[in-house]
């Protein structure tokens, strides 16, 4: 199985590369790209990064394992992003964790997604819900399903 | 107290984050008037202004625009910093999506100023919504003929606090981990891939509309001497009304407090106030009656302003598991390139979970002191002095409570 | 130019502008560092190299510093010391300490310096230690235990800044950080080995010299490698085990900026195995074990016999000494000289770093002495001396160090291990190998059998 970026993603590559001093640049939107593509980052997409914008595979892979949001593992899981840091936690997010134990999510334990005056927060699909009630948690997964 | 809205003015309008209804309200007035003003009469402005950076450190931007090439064979850059995960601040993602067009509008005034010709917003990952508020007004704006010779690009990041460190976003923006960079030896512009680079916050960028269009002095007229302006203050915690609310310098905390945010939730007493987002130190109940919401009142008391962003706990919290939360999130987010700071977050996370745990000794105390004098001054970027200070500043004001959890 | 700094109340001279800790290394002016190698320039992470600075509020690091003139720079003051000590501290916390099952002990920065520091435990009982994989195996001989590693970053700036091969890089964050190859990759650049020397601490060792010997009982001669014409300088490190005979154990990289720098190659460093393997060690005619004396008789017979067709061939890897001192004998007697070249060129083999396609050490002396580089063309009598070709004539001697299938009469000699001489390298340049391995019985050296067969 390999990899290879969408006729759109290529053409969007084509429009980036003129909005940096450099192509090493494009290392995040690429990975970005990727991710979307197959709901994770595989070897073989950083190696398609990699002679797409001229970086050692390497450094892409340096890359990937750095930012938390770089997934190199594929999940057939929804992916739950709760976040644990302090307005969240004093606003009752234990609660939503082990109340999420009791649906079949993956849930990932983050750090403040600044929604800390809405807290507690968990984003799903790059959407952030929030001043979240246990309820709320079901309807919202409910209505994801 | 009186309303200062400068940077919040539009938030509360309909459709705010349209072009229409900004330009309704006066959005992009300003480029006007940059046709009787040079750049070096726009820096000046602002350095008479007074403002500061509003991304934590309050940094006198005009003396950082001043740093910038006027003359230059390399091109400029501004880089602004929507990173914004710093615990307890979400100022930024209010203005780019409750009106875009008004940092446009100043990231135009500033590449301006600075003779930039192109400006990158680094959007945390986390933003990804926000940030495509942010692109349908770029992309309304661009259509409408207003960006001129200016580009911007959006660049979203990954998720990595320490991305909002100047330099490590730069690094970051250049494809590359976020590792804060080496100090130069003299004040200099940033580099993005060895060329001139202005980082500023989104807010303070923000704010640049305001000042120029009503000038320094009208600037000034609000926050104090040293402070002047405004910030977009927030609360969050055990407060009745979280939120962001823009405030002028100076005010006192309880003051702000009680008035935007309804005091201490469910009528309970409050215990303490962490000032300006997690890195910025805690204080007792009786130092935040006392207080004011400037820089320099806050750093006499030993912590600081930071962004604004206000944690409010009350007299149930344990400050034991506070730490405990906050050293988890530095334990996590150290980039991990020096060594007081990548073993140093780790260990004293461990620490206090063990004193947490009831399974600590008064060494324990006298260890984390030691650990956070080591992290302090010696790595390359101000995180692990910032985390050293969090667990001085705990230790000293709740000390009996932590060695009651021995 | 040159300016005035002081250390520790002492008065030195540097470069104003070059690096601080340049000139602590150079005037053995001991602070601790990891990450800071002259060949890889600075990355300040490690955090050790700390100075105090007159006039400087802070501690700075001395990779960092730049040397201002009249600069006062204090390394070994209490309050100096104390972070030295902090920091070290930090830096055990994860570390196993596990010295006495290590194969760097007695090579190991961070070992040296929390000696020096009198720090011997580590405060972090070990089961609460960030563990990590440590039997790693990166290839190219290399082993990685990535809970001895500091993360100094100096094995990745290698491989992206000297080989530009990019195989390693540190991934992850924070405390589980952890440098890798790429799953399922390997190292793959004929100079990985020099990774094993590149490393502060024992986290890559070389699967070639692991455990086999503890390094303090090692004794070591500088020499310079025979595997091309390069001639890059090495240490040869030796030991002879009580009963048992002088072993070479490796060969390591000896820094010379004018040469090699601060490497070698792979093969060149693996060349110990070749050049202790095989050995020819008894004077063998035909099928016989023959003494010293009779090989002398017959040597001389088969040079009257042979008279006037008779070619000496020399090897390009024998030291100049003995080169000259080989021409000189076959004038006097009379013989033909050809030392063969072509058998030595190796396009495959070259490189834009080191690695030259002449592979033979003293590749620049045969030509510089404008000796015949072709093959033998006498059919009569071929003496030779170490060649490693096949030659056609009627009757071949060989001194040879190693053995040789197919020899009529052979003679051991030492090899270049075992004796001191010199060879020009490629760019002319003419350098010394120590004498390394003391044999329990010596085989005579190339000139001692000259002056045996009676010069
Ligand atoms: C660990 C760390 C995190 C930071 N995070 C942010 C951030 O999220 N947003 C921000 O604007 N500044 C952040 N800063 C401050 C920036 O380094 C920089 O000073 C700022 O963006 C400059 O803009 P300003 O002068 O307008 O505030 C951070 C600094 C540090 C040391
Ligand atoms: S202090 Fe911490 S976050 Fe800053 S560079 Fe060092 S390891 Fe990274
Ligand atoms: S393996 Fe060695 S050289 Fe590489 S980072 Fe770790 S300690 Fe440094
Ligand atoms: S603490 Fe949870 S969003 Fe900020
Ligand atoms: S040698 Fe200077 S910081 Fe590592």
């Amino acid at each position: 199985m390999s990899f290879s970026f969408t006729k759109a993603n290529l053409e969007r590559i084509e429009v980036l590369k003129n909005r940096y001093p450099s192509t090493q640049a494009l290392s995040l939107p690429c990975l970005w790209m990727a991710q979307y593509q197959e709901g994770y980052i595989t070897l073989d997409a950083i190696d398609v990064i990699s002679e797409t914008i001229d970086v050692p595979a390497m450094e892409i892979y340096r890359v990937a394992t750095f930012y938390t949001m770089f997934h190199l593992e594929a999940t057939q899981k929804k992916r739950v992003l709760v976040c644990k840091t302090l307005s969240c936690k004093l606003c009752g997010s234990e609660g939503i964790l082990e109340h999420l134990k009791g649906h079949d999510v993956l849930v990932e334990h983050v750090e403040c997604l600044g929604s800390c005056g809405t807290a507690p927060v968990m984003q799903i699909d790059d959407v952030n819900y929030e001043n979240l009630t246990p309820e709320k948690v079901d309807t919202i997964l409910e209505a994801l399903r | 107290m009186r309303e200062a809205l400068i940077v919040s003015r539009k938030f509360s309008l309909e459709e705010s984050h349209t072009l229409a209804v900004a330009q309704e309200h006066g959005a992009y007035k300003t480029l006007k008037k940059l046709q009787n003003l040079s750049p070096l009469e726009v820096i000046k402005i602002i350095k008479e202004s007074g403002l500061r950076g509003k991304g934590g450190g309050g940094a006198p931007a005009g003396n950082k625009w001043a740093l910038m090439p006027q003359e230059s064979e390399k091109p400029s850059f501004l880089a602004v910093n929507c990173d914004e995960s710093e615990p307890g601040t979400f100022k930024d993602r209010q203005i780019i999506t409750k009106d875009p067009h008004l940092l446009i509008e100043g990231i135009l005034l500033t590449c301006y100023a600075i003779k930039a010709i192109h400006a990158y917003v680094y959007i945390r990952g986390e933003y990804y919504q926000y940030q495509q508020v942010l692109q349908v007004a770029v992309d309304e704006a661009n259509a409408a003929g207003l960006l001129g010779d200016v580009k911007i690009t959006l660049h979203r990041g990954a998720g990595a606090y320490i991305c909002g460190e100047k330099s490590a976003l730069l690094e970051s923006m250049e494809g590359k981990r976020g590792h804060p960079r080496l100090k130069p030896k003299q004040p200099e512009p940033e580099w993005y891939f060895g060329n001139p680079t202005l980082v500023n916050n989104v807010e303070t960028i923000a704010s640049v509309p305001f000042i120029l269009e009503h000038g320094a002095e009208a600037y000034r007229s609000y926050g104090t001497e040293r402070s002047p302006g405004t910030l977009l203050f927030a609360m969050s915690g055990h407060v009745e009304r979280p939120g962001v609310y823009e405030a002028e310098f100076g005010v006192p905390m309880m003051e702000y407090i009680n008035h935007f945010g309804g005091g201490v939730k469910n009528g309970k007493k409050l215990k303490a106030v962490i000032p300006g987002g997690a890195s910025t130190g805690v204080l007792t109940a009786k130092e935040a009656e006392e207080v004011l919401l400037d820089y320099e009142s806050l750093r006499a008391m030993g912590v600081s302003l930071g962004t604004g962003g206000m944690i409010v706990m009350d007299e149930e919290t344990s400050m034991v598991a506070v730490l405990k939360n906050l050293l988890e999130f530095y334990h996590e987010e150290s980039c991990g390139q020096c060594t007081p700071c990548r073993e140093g977050t780790g260990w004293v996370d461990k620490l206090v979970g063990k004193i947490l745990d009831g399974r600590g000794s008064s060494a324990d105390i006298d260890e984390l002191l030691e650990i956070a004098e080591t992290m302090n001054g010696k790595t390359i970027c101000v995180f692990a002095p910032a985390v050293s200070a969090v667990i001085v500043s705990f230790l000293t004001r709740f000390r009996d409570e932590f060695e009651a959890a021995l | 130019m040159m300016v005035q700094v002081i250390v520790d109340g002492k008065n030195y001279e540097a470069e104003e502008g070059s690096l601080l800790i340049d000139l602590l290394i150079k005037e053995q002016i001991k602070v601790p560092y990891f990450c800071y190698h002259e060949a890889l320039g600075a990355d300040g992470n490690c955090r050790m190299c700390m100075v105090e600075i007159a006039g400087q509020k802070r501690p700075q690091i001395a990779c960092d510093t730049l040397v201002k003139p009249d600069m006062e720079v204090s390394s070994k003051s209490e309050k100096i010391e104390k972070v030295h000590t902090d920091i070290l501290e930090l830096e055990l916390i994860n570390h196993p300490v596990d010295c006495p099952t290590c194969d760097q002990a007695g090579e190991c920065s961070l070992q040296d310096f929390y000696m020096d520091y009198g720090l011997h435990e580590s405060k972090v009982r070990i089961e609460e230690k960030v563990k990590h994989d440590k039997h790693v195996d990166l290839g190219a001989n290399v082993m990685l235990d990535q809970e001895r590693c500091v993360l100094c970053a100096r094995c990745t700036r290698f491989t992206d800044k000297i080989t530009h091969t990019h195989e390693l890089g540190i991934i992850g964050r924070g405390d589980e950080a952890k440098v890798s190859t790429m799953p399922g990759r390997k190292l793959h650049n004929p100079y990985a080995m020099n990774l094993v020397d590149i490393c502060p601490v024992g986290a890559l060792t070389s699967k070639d010299f692991r455990f086999k010997q503890r390094v303090w009982f090692l004794e070591t001669a500088n020499s310079v490698c025979h595997g091309c014409a390069k001639g890059c300088n090495i240490y040869i490190d030796h030991h002879k085990i009580k009963y048992e005979d002088d072993m070479i154990y490796r060969f390591r990289p000896r820094r010379n900026d004018a040469v090699n720098g601060f490497f070698i190659c792979d093969a060149g460093r693996l060349s110990y195995k070749l050049l202790q393997n095989n050995r020819q060690t008894m004077i063998r005619h035909k099928d016989e074990i023959i003494s010293e004396e009779k090989s002398i008789a017959l040597y001389q017979s088969l040079l009257k016999q042979y008279k006037n067709s008779i070619t000496v061939v020399i090897d390009a890897n024998l030291y100049n000494e003995e080169i000259e001192a080989l021409v000189d004998y076959a004038q006097r007697i009379g013989a033909e000289v050809c030392a063969p070249l072509e058998c030595y060129d190796d396009t495959e083999f070259a490189d834009t770093m080191l690695k030259s396609a002449k592979r033979a050490a003293n590749y620049e002396k045969v030509v510089k002495m404008g000796l015949d580089r072709t093959m033998p063309k006498t059919s009569g009598l071929i003496i030779n001396f170490n060649h490693t070709e096949t030659f056609y004539a009627e009757m071949q001697i060989d001194f040879s160090t190693h053995q040789r299938p197919n020899a009529s009469f052979i003679l051991p000699i030492a090899a270049y291990s075992e004796q001191s001489g010199s060879l020009t390298n490629e760019d002319g340049l003419v350098q010394m190998c120590e004498k390394a391995v003391h044999k329990n019985s010596p085989s005579p050296t190339l000139r001692e059998w000259l002056q045996k067969v009676g010069l």
